[in-house]
């Protein structure tokens, strides 16, 4: 069976409002969900053949609706009763709009006492489509194992009852902020895991990216959702010059500045400048203009890094972490000279959250060849490779040391 | 995050040092495990390895390569299985690992797979 592009853009961008209504309407995820995959199925196979229907959201529901209640009958009568029962209770009284369901069943999949790799999944199979094979093999893990971990993810939603609603606002940023991180976590198994098949995990940056947008159109007064819908285009945009045709890393000062995605530059950086000063400033919107002060210098030596040292500044203050500091540290190298952000890690020594990072010594290095001091920076650049658990890195750190020596 | 979970062991200890009933639990034990790991959806591959004794190591010595009986490691007990589980954290992947030293009493090596982690 083919379906052809359009019809599948179609189907993925209406298959979350359908089954976020029709769990709206009836409860129970995992029957709806089996209940939605088959209208989806009817609809590949019928509108490719004969286009689709004037009002293709009614017709997927329908036919859903219709599927859903043949499952039902098929069950046993006491089963159906309470079901039923189950159903009228779940069942709100107003009808909400589709932006409504598409964002509550976000929201159900990125429910916090879900396990991460749970909100991941269920994120990519109901709000964005994918079949599972498809996600095992974005994960690299077998069908059988992803096909477990979504049933699991299933029931763990019946057992705790998840109710399917937009969170009311007292949790609404609390919330809003796991969808975030999933959507973040999505892009960024995609977009710096470089093992397995290339394009497998570029399906992912790009799926990402579309819930991004998605979530987006659907919160546009959200700035955080602005914010990381921008430095996802900002960080994506470089992504084709960021390796060589073998695999291996090309660090930021280093890449062919041409390769990137002038386009997504353009739109990234139009989005975060409207963006801020639209709402109080947080972490996304943060690490986007970064991001945009990058992508926008003509070359490495032309970056702003006075700006940068001042972003990294603000976000340290609202965000405080070792990461932070880290990356502030690079800034400082770059606006005050080596031995000042050599200073500033030295600060992050005794800081245990540091302990098996990679990073420190990684950026440790880089200062240490900045400042001439070769064999200091050979030894901790050998040091990093030996700590990072990704290969490409690994690579990069092992040659870069070896380079000095 | 992915961890390879190794067991290490001899074959003819075991069936030197353990009942038949042992060996028979054992076995069960192992089938339960995988079959748990897979409905928890965290199981990407799991093998048994034939006895270290039946091992062959490759070398280089003087200038070529030098095949010569016997596991890598001088100790007497190598890997005998392993397995590859897809996890939250190390956390559940050292609680898989004590689950079966606590059933053989024999060490577990837990190392993390080769992945990339987040960037920012």
């Amino acid at each position: 069976m083919r379906t052809d592009a359009r019809t599948e853009d179609l189907l993925r961008q209406l298959a979350p409002q359908v089954l976020g209504t029709l769990v709206r309407r009836h409860g129970q995820f995992d029957a709806c969900e089996d209940a939605v995959q088959e209208a989806l199925l009817a609809a590949a196979v019928q509108w490719s053949e004969q286009g689709a229907p004037d009002e293709p959201r009614s017709w997927l529901l329908t036919v859903a609706s219709r599927r859903l209640i043949d499952a039902w009958r098929s069950e046993s009568a006491r089963q159906r009763r309470e079901e039923t029962a189950a159903a009228l209770e779940l069942t709100s009284p107003a009808e909400s709009s589709d932006r409504d369901d598409t964002l509550a069943l976000l929201f159900m999949c990125c429910h916090p006492s879900l396990s991460v790799p749970s909100q991941l999944a269920l994120t990519l199979r109901a709000v964005g489509g994918l079949t599972t094979a498809e996600i095992a093999h974005a994960f690299l893990v077998p069908e059988t194992t992803m096909a477990q971990r979504i049933s699991r993810a299933k029931q763990s939603m019946k057992a705790t009852g998840l109710p399917i609603e937009v969170p009311p606002p007292t949790e609404r940023a609390d919330r809003l902020g796991v969808v975030l991180h999933v959507l973040y976590l999505v892009f960024n198994e995609g977009y710096a895991t470089s093992s397995g098949p290339a394009l497998q995990r570029a399906g992912l940056t790009t799926e990402a990216l579309r819930l991004a947008r998605l979530l987006h159109q659907l919160m546009p007064g959200e700035a955080e959702v602005a914010g990381l819908l921008a430095l996802l285009l900002l960080t994506d945009a470089r992504r084709r010059a960021r390796t060589e045709a073998d695999g291996s890393l090309v660090p930021l000062a280093e890449q062919r500045r041409d390769l990137w995605d002038a386009a997504q530059i353009e739109e990234g950086v139009a989005l975060i400048s409207r963006t801020l000063g639209t709402a109080p400033v947080g972490p996304y919107q943060l690490q986007a203009a970064i991001a945009a002060v990058h992508d926008e210098a003509p070359s490495a030596a032309e970056t702003d890094w006075q700006q940068i040292l001042a972003l990294y500044g603000v976000l340290e203050r609202i965000e405080p972490g070792p990461v932070v500091t880290l990356n502030r540290a690079v800034a400082v190298a770059m606006v005050d000279g080596p031995r000042a952000g050599l200073a500033l890690l030295g600060t992050l020594d005794t800081d245990d959250r540091m302990t098996h990072n990679h990073r420190l010594d990684a950026v440790r290095a880089h200062l240490l060849e900045l400042a001439g001091d070769l064999p200091a920076a050979r030894e901790a650049y050998l040091r990093a490779a030996r700590m990072t658990a990704s290969l490409p890195e690994q690579r990069y750190l092992a040659l870069r040391g070896a380079q000095l020596g | 995050m992915k961890y390879m979970v190794m067991m290490f062991g001899e074959a003819a200890t075991m069936l030197e040092t353990q009942s038949k009933e042992w060996i028979v639990e054992m076995i069960d034990f192992m089938h339960q495990l995988d079959q748990d790991l897979r409905n928890a959806g965290e199981l990407v591959a799991s093998e048994g390895l034939a006895d270290g004794s039946h091992a062959k190591t490759v070398t280089f010595q003087d200038g070529s390569t030098l095949v010569t009986d016997g596991p890598f490691a001088e100790s007497k007990e190598s890997v005998i299985g392993f397995w590859i589980v897809d996890v939250e954290g190390q956390e559940r992947a050292l609680e898989i690992a004590e689950h079966v030293v606590a059933f053989t009493h024999g060490p577990i090596e837990v190392r993390q797979i080769m992945d990339a982690p987040p960037e920012v």
